[in-house]
């Protein structure tokens, strides 16, 4: 669980000039490098000319929208995004992930959230060369060296979220996996009442498997969870 | 035509005037007649029958000639003798008999009197027959009062009648429907109005009027309009508000840390924390409030009214625990498992607000229970607590938006009940409360299975 020794830099994309000074002063002591940008197309010039390792994307900005900015960067990048969302009300809206966002916020958020967050995706998409398990099930194969998902010849892309689901499926194809046990495994996180993001991640999945030809495989067991079916 | 006025105006005095223009025509054809038959009316002929009657068998001669004098010569004859009594004993006509004693009978009527009837101008009514034994007898002929011609004629007559009766009734039909559709066409539109369909417009289907009726219903639409706008501008209103307070609060939430970070744990750090959070769900179910009452987030889709409230239950028991309230326990007991047509946004908000408002009036150990049935036509979840219930005169203020009754605790923001009343209605069913017997409240919702309106 102490695998944040070097820094990462984040860049957050928000309007709120304020609050990302007192959010860059907030996550350092947590070796987290924050670059403020106050607007999407702000945020995007810097994307393409610096490298980040997360992007923390609020959903309302003054010119394009922080849901055009996510489909921008989703184009050309599997890079973690965590969204900040207005809250509805009590329940969430995920609006976000849906396009292809890791974990989101609702903005009045804890800082104390959203550094767990930041710590828990950079964790989960940190390469670990020794880790070489190969997983294969029907026409999909998962690489966890080169984290490369193929069914048959073709290449999968999915984000850091996705992969992570998809090979916490794999490993007991056949075997029911609670949204609890996805939750922990792929967002780092307990699972909110009214959380549907594993919901939402596991639609945007099969989405991508369909497209690669593979038969719709992730069955869900209502009120359980999911299940990858073999052969299927 | 272009305006109501001008379109009444001209029905009316089209029936009116096809009236006055057939009983015109009629009197002028009438009268007509009337004199076509006094021009040939042969008196002449009929005074010789009578003489002659009278010659050959006197007095009695002249009553059977009377009696058998035939109808159809368009004459009716009256015999008076010298004691002025009728040989038939017939009364005369009222008008003649007035004429009569007027001009004291013997005299000769002017035929220019224009107040006499018209049958009298060229009447020739006395003529005086002197009998062998020199008795006077006077002749009043007079011609039928409608010649026998104009009966011949009368089907024309009831043509004309049956004709204006169709005409009349056409024009009065379509004059009747020109004004009651478009009044039902606007009336529907403000029933639904005030139903709360924000959208109701009288719209294209009088559009193309030009009339008062048709500048009634653009005015209306504007009016519907104006109202719309004023609404949406209202629910953007509170949410902009809303969403505003809230960036301070999130930079508030950072800042709170940043000082616990130099100033280390301090109780009063953690009011501020609870306080921000507390604030922060209000503007929440504000928004939620506001929402609710404008268009729905999602569309209706069919809902498992029992999935959704085992949701609702497993989630508020994990509030309940990870609240600090660990003694209540909430469970759901299902007679049936009735499916309804609604917005599952709205259900879960409605359901689950009430289910936290029995948690907030439940005794330490207390169980809410959620009972779910249905009947005909509605679905009926049933939410009860074992708290103190609420006064008899209060029951129907509790759905009013930040109604505390007097022994309400704080952590409610006063809007629970308010929203869950706003959703149930959006849904199409209702919502209703009432005190148990055995102490605590019930909560009783219905859906109707049909779905939401």
């Amino acid at each position: 669980m102490n695998g944040m020794q070097q820094s990462a830099s984040i860049i957050l994309i928000d309007d709120d000039r304020e609050l990302g000074t007192m959010l860059t002063d907030f996550l350092r002591p947590d070796r987290l490098d924050v670059t403020v940008c106050g607007s999407g197309e702000d945020g995007l010039k810097r994307l393409a000319s610096e490298n980040f390792d997360l992007v923390v994307l609020d959903i309302m900005l003054p010119g394009i929208s922080g849901l055009d900015a996510l489909k921008q960067i989703r184009q050309s990048s599997d890079m973690p995004v965590i969204m900040l969302t207005a809250r509805g009300d009590d329940v969430d809206r995920i609006i976000g992930l849906e396009f292809g966002a890791d974990d989101y916020l609702a903005k009045p958020f804890n800082p104390r959230e959203l550094v767990a967050r930041i710590k828990a995706i950079l964790r989960r998409s940190q390469p670990e060369p020794q880790d070489t398990t190969q997983l294969q099930l029907g026409d999909i194969e998962l690489d966890s060296r080169t984290r490369r998902v193929s069914v048959g010849s073709n290449t999968l892309r999915l984000t850091g979220t996705e992969y992570e689901i998809l090979r916490c499926l794999l490993e007991t194809p056949g075997e029911v996996v609670s949204k609890e046990q996805l939750s922990e495994r792929a967002l780092g996180r307990r699972l909110l009442p009214y959380d549907r993001s594993i919901d939402t991640h596991i639609s945007n999945l099969r989405g991508k498997l369909e497209q690669a030809g593979n038969e719709e495989s992730i069955q869900n067991q209502r009120g359980v969870g999911y299940t990858l079916i073999p052969g299927a | 035509m272009r305006s109501l006025l001008v379109r009444i105006f001209l029905s009316f005095w089209l029936i009116i005037g096809i009236t006055i223009g057939i009983a015109a025509v009629a009197g002028f054809y009438y009268s007509e007649r009337l004199r076509e038959a006094m021009e040939n009316f042969d008196h002449g002929d009929t005074i010789l029958e009578a003489s002659a009657a009278l010659e050959q068998g006197g007095r009695e001669g002249l009553v059977n000639w009377l009696e058998d004098f035939p109808k159809a010569r368009g004459v009716t004859v009256f015999v008076f003798d010298e004691e002025r009594r009728e040989l038939l004993d017939r009364p005369l006509p009222n008008d003649i008999a007035r004429l009569m004693s007027r001009h004291r009978l013997h005299l000769r009527p002017r035929g220019s009197d224009r107040h006499e009837p018209p049958n009298l101008r060229r009447a020739r009514p006395l003529s005086q027959l002197v009998s062998a034994d020199g008795r006077i007898y006077t002749l009043i002929l007079i011609p039928a009062r409608h010649p026998p011609e104009y009966f011949g004629r009368t089907v024309h007559g009831s043509v004309m009648l049956i004709v204006a009766l169709i005409v009349s009734g056409i024009v009065s039909y379509l004059l009747a429907r020109a004004i009651a559709r478009p009044i039902r066409m606007l009336r529907d539109a403000t029933v639904s109005l005030a139903d709360g369909d924000l959208n109701a417009r009288v719209g294209n289907a009088m559009a193309e009027r030009r009339d008062e009726l048709g500048m009634l219903a653009s005015d209306f639409d504007s009016m519907a309009a104006k109202l719309a706008r004023a609404a949406a501008q209202q629910t953007e209103l509170s949410q902009n508000i809303s969403h505003e307070l809230r960036s301070p609060l999130a930079r508030m939430r950072v800042a709170l840390e940043l000082a616990k970070r130099q100033a280390g744990e301090l109780s009063e750090f953690d009011r501020i924390d609870a306080e921000t959070e507390r604030l922060d769900k209000l503007i929440g179910q504000i928004l939620s409030y506001t929402r609710m009452d404008s268009s729905p987030q999602d569309e209706p889709a069919e809902i498992e009214l029992a999935d959704l409230i085992n949701e609702i239950v497993e989630n508020v028991n994990y509030e309940c625990k990870s609240g600090g309230i660990d003694g209540v326990t909430v469970q759901a007991t299902f007679d049936s498992h009735p499916v309804v047509q609604g917005y599952a946004h709205a259900l879960v908000s409605a359901v689950k607000n009430i289910v936290r408002n029995a948690v907030r009036h439940s005794p330490a150990d207390g169980t809410v229970t959620v009972i779910l049935g249905h009947d005909d036509e509605a679905a009926k979840i049933v939410v009860r607590d074992q708290g103190k219930g609420v006064d008899d005169a209060d029951l129907l203020r509790l759905f009013e938006p930040f109604y505390k009754t007097k022994d309400a605790p704080d952590s409610g923001t006063g809007l629970g009940l308010a929203i869950a009343e706003r959703a149930i209605r959006l849904n199409g069913g209702h919502i209703a409360a009432e005190n148990l017997t055995g102490g605590g409240l019930q909560v009783i919702v219905t859906l109707p299975v049909g779905g939401a309106s």
